[in-house]
């Protein structure tokens, strides 16, 4: 039926701007999927690859401390494929280049001419370590980066015996570091003030005095249980102390990168299912209204012979032309912006290797994902269509039955309102499905737009909260190892400092009935105002002897309420308090008690493990050449280095955010251009005719403004508290452990939002009323009704 | 030039059918017998049926009650698919506005029907046969009301029809122009013995048929032969 295609690309061509509009929608909606689906999948992929390749751990059993020759007994339990034994330690440094400047490192230990068989390195420069230079030593990608540390370069490390100078023979990446996390507890971990270094186990018991080794990296067998294999490894680890057992889930570098990779696979089920509905819906009004049109044509085509099928096929081939065309270029983009999106991905994590490809299932996925709507859309109206018996599709539908609208029982004087006001809101009633169409459009937009902005708000206020009420303090002094209280006392003696708290930090797993979380514990004076502690109300908490105040994320994980009991447990210690409340926590999830309490918890040492410093702003920049030149073995961070550093890991969800907030405005754009340009082509002639009796285009344009506007109010009405409801909902599937905010709305985004859709209701009646403006008045007044 | 044989055959046809809040009776018992080859005009005021007997004829419209037997076949017992088949097969519509798809060509507009048939009617021959072997190539908006129609006519014809089926063929024409579209209807139904039904409600247009009917609210008020029609070119109105 040749001819019916032609008619069918010319009905398109003659709509052209309609179509066009919802295809976008469709096309929005499959490349928004395919891109995050397939960037998934290139990230999944990578992940996969380098772990594989470099021997990531199935599980890491880490020990108070074991003799080396332990390896080959834990090699021979069944189900273990390797096992590498190593020592894992904090250790001082400092960095000839930049003055002296000291830091701390986590310094792991390597066999000196072989390769670990767990958790192998992959040398981006220079050389792995060799016999012929005993102080050789490998340095973290990110750290090495930061610092502008390359092959060659010195770096001085304390010993028990002094400061060795190591070269650095290779900058490497690890697949416990990808994301370089530091630990669970502290996930952000700033480079300026630590770093991962790698050297020989010879050099390693020299420098720390300790020739036994405190972790057990371990690869299983394919088909082995871990959970039956770490259970042994606990048997036979007892007598050396076990710590903890950290399985591939739960290492931190892994759970960061799996919870952006959760967050991609969540990203490419929600939005693009909400471009998709509404591609559907535009699709089926698009297709209802041409149909309607068409009732002549389709009336023809069934009186001169075209069967039902034949007409079923060719209404429903213009969803499935906007079908194939969005999901083909939608798949395409998809697939395009999915390499750039893994490029910046991979680029800015460091991962050490990137796969991508082709991924034909995700592209199938993607075309049917973007037809199946359409399919369902214009099966129909289209069916609607094939069903017409012809006689009466020629026949000229009778009008109506007329009836005063709710809106006009409810509020009498409506009835007496000008025709400026009575016809736009008699409008509304008139084509109920025409005019919910319109707010749906609208609620969808206002959705998109109000869920993204309230991310970008709830970022803003996230870093407002963690650096503006909590992290009070400009700068943090950290050391190696616990050092004596008085250095906070001498601490204030240096020059700009106004106020320095000791704290104490203690690693520990929090116990309540059967339940256990493993956190850090932080021992801070209940004086000081350098640390805030506030309760989701926004109240301001203090600390007590006795008492504990958790992390609200640890509230779910303990199942605990206040005035419950809580034990703070070590293998050193084990500790009774009481919860006092909840507090934000936005960055990890502590525990706070009173460093007295803390300092009770470790023997009723008076140690502290660092410091908070309240300083004045010039004194800041020279603070770490003074820390080095005063005290050993400290990291010294800046508050204001490390919001920047966090403001630039949060660029990707920015980007990402005003992504959607775009195709938010787009979206809105596109489905509120469709269904005014829809509704005014339906009513040309009644237009027509009001304008041959005199009413001047200008009045007609405000009448069409006046019935958008109240159908835009409706809209913002609903898709506001919507918007809000669904932004709860993103919010949900984005806290973890390391990582808990509140959704924050700002008053202005909601302003915002509602001056956004407005603009873009105007701007889409535009091209509808300007058409207006050039109807042939004597020609579309004999026009057919329809 | 009256046939013998009965080619359509309606006996004791009823339709009504609702019209907003109201249902309307639009036939009423209607009998009648028309035969090959011949040219019918059935008259009546608006409202009065007539469009509704001819959608009935050509199996666009189903009867409320009665029996229409069309040649061999019963139409009124058709299900879809093959009232369908007796529409592409049987029937071909001339209507008051022309309903030409306005996104097709004239020849576009002619093949659309021709594409339904097994042995269609060459189109350029059927455009030639209207006089608009010229105009194959122009859109219906590039068109006169009367190239339109014949346009239409065209199509009508393109399938090669026993039956064609004129719902106020000239109601939307000037008179020159309506009379100009009469003369193609009725030599067509001279030269190829096609069987035609005129419906309008203009009297004069009743002396160039064989028969005529009258309806009037649904039932036939007259009906009777016309041993000499005259010449469309002759019509006064």
């Amino acid at each position: 039926m040749k001819t019916l295609r032609k008619k069918l690309f010319r009905d398109l061509f003659a709509n052209k701007w309609l179509f066009i509009a919802v295809t976008i929608v469709i096309f929005l909606g499959v490349a928004l999927f395919g891109s995050s689906f397939m960037a998934f999948l290139n990230l999944q992929n990578s992940y996969d690859y380098s772990y594989e390749k470099l021997g990531f751990a199935d599980f890491t059993t880490k020990v108070t401390s074991s003799p080396p020759d332990t390896v080959k007994e834990l090699e021979r339990l069944p189900g273990v494929k390797a096992v590498t034994g190593r020592l894992n330690t904090d250790i001082g440094l400092s960095l000839p280049q930049k003055g002296g400047q000291s830091l701390i490192a986590t310094a792991i230990s390597l066999p000196q001419n072989s390769r670990p068989q767990v958790n192998d390195l992959k040398i981006e420069s220079g050389d792995y370590l060799s016999s012929n230079d005993k102080y050789g030593l490998l340095l973290e990608k990110s750290f090495a980066e930061y610092h502008n540390l390359k092959p060659g370069d010195s770096i001085l490390l304390d010993g028990t015996a002094g400061e060795i100078e190591f070269i650095t023979s290779g900058i490497v990446t690890s697949p416990e570091y990808i994301f370089p996390a530091k630990s669970k507890n502290e996930f952000f971990a700033s480079p300026a003030t630590w770093g991962v270094i790698f050297f020989s186990d010879e050099v390693m018991s020299e420098l720390t005095g300790n020739n036994n080794i405190n972790e057990f990296c371990v690869l299983v067998d394919e088909d082995a249980d871990v959970d039956s294999v770490i259970g042994l490894f606990e048997n036979e680890l007892a007598p050396f102390g076990v710590v903890e057992v950290v399985t591939s889930d739960e290492q931190p570098s892994n759970a960061g990168l799996k919870m952006d990779l959760q967050e991609f696979g969540e990203m490419a089920e929600i939005f693009p299912v909400l471009f998709l509905f509404v591609g559907a819906m535009t699709t089926f009004i698009l297709l209802s209204r041409i149909i309607q049109r068409q009732r002549n044509q389709l009336g023809l085509m069934r009186a001169i012979g075209y069967s039902r099928r034949q007409v079923l096929w060719h209404y429903l081939s213009f969803a499935l032309v906007i079908g194939i065309i969005g999901s083909v270029a939608g798949i395409i983009a998809g697939y395009l912006l999915a390499e750039s999106i893994t490029d910046l991905y991979i680029g800015m994590l460091g991962l050490p290797y990137k796969i991508t490809g082709f991924h034909w299932m995700a592209m199938e996925e993607g075309v049917i994902i973007g037809l199946l709507p359409c399919l369902i859309a214009g099966i129909f109206p289209a069916l609607a269509a094939s069903r017409l018996r012809p006689a009466a599709a020629m026949r000229t539908p009778p009008p109506a039955t007329g009836r005063k609208p709710l809106i006009e029982k409810i509020f009498p004087f409506v009835e007496r309102l000008s025709l400026l006001w009575k016809i736009p809101l008699r409008n509304i009633f008139r084509n109920r499905r025409r005019s919910l169409s319109t707010i749906l459009g609208i609620v969808f937009g206002t959705v998109l737009i109000l869920a993204s902005a309230g991310f970008l708000d709830s970022i803003d206020s996230l870093f407002s909260l963690q650096f503006d009420q909590i992290q009070k303090y400009d700068a943090r002094l950290s050391f190696a190892q616990p050092v004596s209280q008085e250095t906070a006392s001498a601490v204030l003696d240096w020059d700009g400092v106004n106020e320095a708290a000791p704290i104490l930090e203690l690693p520990a797993s929090l116990e309540h009935g059967n339940m256990s979380f493993s956190t850090l514990v932080m021992g801070i004076p209940p004086e000081t105002d350098l640390y805030g502690l506030y309760t989701p109300d926004g109240n301001k908490e203090a600390l007590a002897e006795g008492h504990i105040l958790l992390a609200v994320a640890i509230k779910e994980k303990l199942g605990v309420e206040p005035g419950g009991p809580v034990t703070v447990v070590s293998p050193y210690y084990k500790a009774a308090f009481t919860v006092d409340g909840f507090v934000r926590q936005p960055m990890g999830s502590f525990g706070y008690i009173t460093l007295e309490d803390a300092q009770q918890l470790v023997g009723s040492q008076a140690v502290i493990s660092g410091i908070l410093l309240g300083m004045d702003g010039s004194a800041i920049p020279g603070l770490r050449n003074t820390a080095s030149q005063n005290l050993d073995a400290v990291a010294v961070e800046i508050t204001d280095e490390i919001e920047s550093q966090m403001m630039d890991l949060m660029e990707l969800i920015d980007v990402i955010m005003w992504i959607m907030l775009g195709f938010g405005v787009i979206l809105a754009l596109m489905v509120v251009f469709t269904m005014i340009t829809i509704s005014l082509v339906e009513r040309r002639r009644e237009i027509a005719t009001m304008r041959t009796l005199g009413e001047g285009s200008g009045r007609i344009a405000a009448m069409v403004t006046i019935e958008n506007l109240i159908l835009g109010i409706v809209g913002l009405v609903i898709g506001i508290p919507l918007g809000y409801a669904v932004a709860v909902y993103l919010m949900r599937l984005v806290q973890t452990d390391m990582f808990s905010f509140d959704l924050i709305f700002y008053s202005r985004t909601y302003l915002l939002t509602a001056g956004i859709m407005i603009v873009v209701m105007l701007v889409s009646e535009l091209p509808g009323i300007l058409d207006l403006n050039r109807l042939d008045l004597a020609k579309v007044t004999k026009e057919q009704v329809s | 030039m009256a046939g013998n044989n009965v080619q359509i055959d309606i006996n004791n046809v009823s339709k009504s059918y609702p019209m907003g809040a109201f249902k309307v009776d639009a036939l009423k018992g209607v009998d009648l017998k028309i035969s090959k080859g011949e040219l019918w005009v059935v008259l009546g005021p608006s409202g009065s049926g007539k469009t509704t007997l001819l959608n009935l004829i050509g199996g666009i419209d189903s009867a409320s009650s009665g029996r229409i037997t069309v040649g061999a076949i019963e139409i009124t017992s058709l299900n879809e698919r093959d009232l369908n088949q007796y529409r592409r097969e049987n029937i071909g519509f001339i209507f008051q506005f022309f309903n030409l798809i306005p996104t097709l060509t004239a020849g576009e507009n002619i093949e659309l029907a021709a594409e339904l048939v097994d042995k269609p009617r060459d189109i350029m021959a059927v455009l030639s046969d209207v006089g608009l072997h010229d105009r194959a190539g122009h859109f219906p908006s590039e068109l006169s009301g009367g190239e339109q129609q014949r346009v239409a006519i065209a199509r009508a014809l393109a399938k090669d029809p026993p039956i064609l089926l004129c719902d106020e063929p000239t109601g939307d024409l000037d008179f020159e122009t309506g009379k100009h579209i009469l003369t193609l209807i009725r030599t067509i139904n001279r030269e190829s013995e096609k069987t035609v039904i005129i419906v309008t409600h203009n009297t004069a247009i009743g002396e160039i048929a064989d028969k005529l009917l009258r309806l009037r609210s649904g039932q036939i008020v007259e009906m009777k032969d016309n041993p000499s029609p005259i010449d469309p070119d002759e019509l006064r109105w």
